[in-house]
């Protein structure tokens, strides 16, 4: 690297509360900390059940408290949030051709959803069932 | 003629060691760039306010500058988009020489290591590469590209690490490796797959945003990682 001359103004730890796009970007990347919630959630629920009825009753409750939906509500809303980022980048990053011509961005993000819906519709099916 | 107000970030380091601010009150019309704007001060206000220009029409990528903040050439950007004061400043993360101009070092230097231009060993030289529309489509969009360094202006990760290769670099790899005339993939790989290189990338998107050519910075780097992971996994079998 060469020696600079100059001043060089360093990045301050708040940059990206400088621009709207900065500020879009972290919001995508915080979608992360209430997922990490739902998971440990999902762990813990998993973990209650090898230790028995007193456990899993536990859990339950637990999972009904008001601040744990609201919680997994805001897991739910991010994930989804971010998955409306990641399917709009996903044609840029892997641009589809089918027989030499390219397929529209448009149709592959449409695409997406309609996995999203599928996927939502088989659960819908499996665990409406029981009920 | 109505006049608008230009808030300059100076910088003279035989004078002080820290930047100022100084405002200039410039007449314009409809057509005045901030390139003019900045020339008309240089000739009839202040000639020390030192900046870099050529072209005047977004080919040289010479003139870019902060301008509100955001990236911007100089000629490409109107005195009429901004309703109030025009605050004007040079393109950030670069070290600044003087007033305007930056010291692009580290940007030339990450453009010299992707090997930007045609490698090509094939042992007749005196015949002509020929490419199909079809193989020039794969490439042409990336080609674009000016050297005008708003694409790492607009990048935090190159803010935060100079060491990243950044998005006109990354682009120019891609570009060259998807180009049918070209063989020199496998050297510029050991670049792409570097820390430094497209996995520095957190897909942050301004850089094609900002971008004066629409080259679309962004989405090169990250077809740059697809290339960069089905890179390991053939050298993964190759072993």
């Amino acid at each position: 690297m060469a020696k600079h001359v100059g001043y060089f103004p360093e990045l301050k730890r708040n940059w990206w509360l400088k621009n709207r796009y900065f500020m879009a970007y972290m919001a995508r990347e915080a979608t992360v900390l209430p997922l990490v919630f739902f998971i440990v959630c999902l762990l813990a629920g998993l973990y209650s059940l090898l230790l028995g009825p007193g456990s899993w009753q536990g859990w339950l409750h637990f999972m009904q408290n008001p601040i744990t939906i609201a919680i997994n509500l805001l897991a739910l809303g991010a994930s989804l949030f971010h998955a409306a980022t990641f399917f709009t980048l996903f044609p840029r990053v892997m641009p589809l051709r089918v027989g030499g011509r390219a397929i529209p961005a448009k149709w592959i993000i449409l695409g997406q959803w309609f996995g999203v819906l599928l996927v939502m519709a088989l659960f819908a099916w499996v665990f409406g069932r029981g009920m | 003629m109505t006049t608008k107000r230009l808030s300059i970030q100076r910088y003279l380091p035989e004078q002080s060691k820290t930047p100022f601010w100084q405002d200039f009150d410039v007449p314009f019309d409809d057509s005045t760039s901030i390139l003019e704007a900045l020339n008309h001060i240089k000739e009839d206000m202040d000639g020390s306010l030192s900046y870099r220009w050529s072209c005047r029409m977004a080919i040289c990528g010479s003139c870019g500058v902060m301008v509100n903040g955001e990236p911007k050439l100089g000629c490409k950007s109107f005195l009429r988009e901004y309703p109030g004061t025009i605050k004007i400043e040079p393109l950030a993360h670069f070290p600044v020489q003087k007033d305007l101009i930056i010291d692009m070092e580290i940007f030339l230097e990450h453009l010299a290591a992707v090997q930007p231009y045609l490698i090509n060993d094939s042992e007749d030289s005196t015949q002509t590469h020929k490419q199909t529309p079809a193989q020039l489509a794969k490439y042409l969009k990336f080609s674009d590209c000016i050297n005008c360094g708003l694409c790492y202006s607009a990048c935090p990760q190159f803010g935060l690490n100079p060491e990243f290769l950044g998005p006109a670099a990354l682009t120019l790899a891609h570009r060259y490796n998807l180009d049918s005339r070209d063989q020199g993939k496998a050297q510029r790989m050991a670049q792409l797959n570097r820390e430094e290189g497209v996995w520095t990338c957190t897909f942050v998107g301004y850089c094609s945003e900002v971008c004066p050519k629409s080259v679309d910075p962004a989405a090169a780097v990250n077809q740059g990682k697809v290339e960069s992971a089905k890179d390991l996994l053939i050298n993964l079998f190759k072993r």
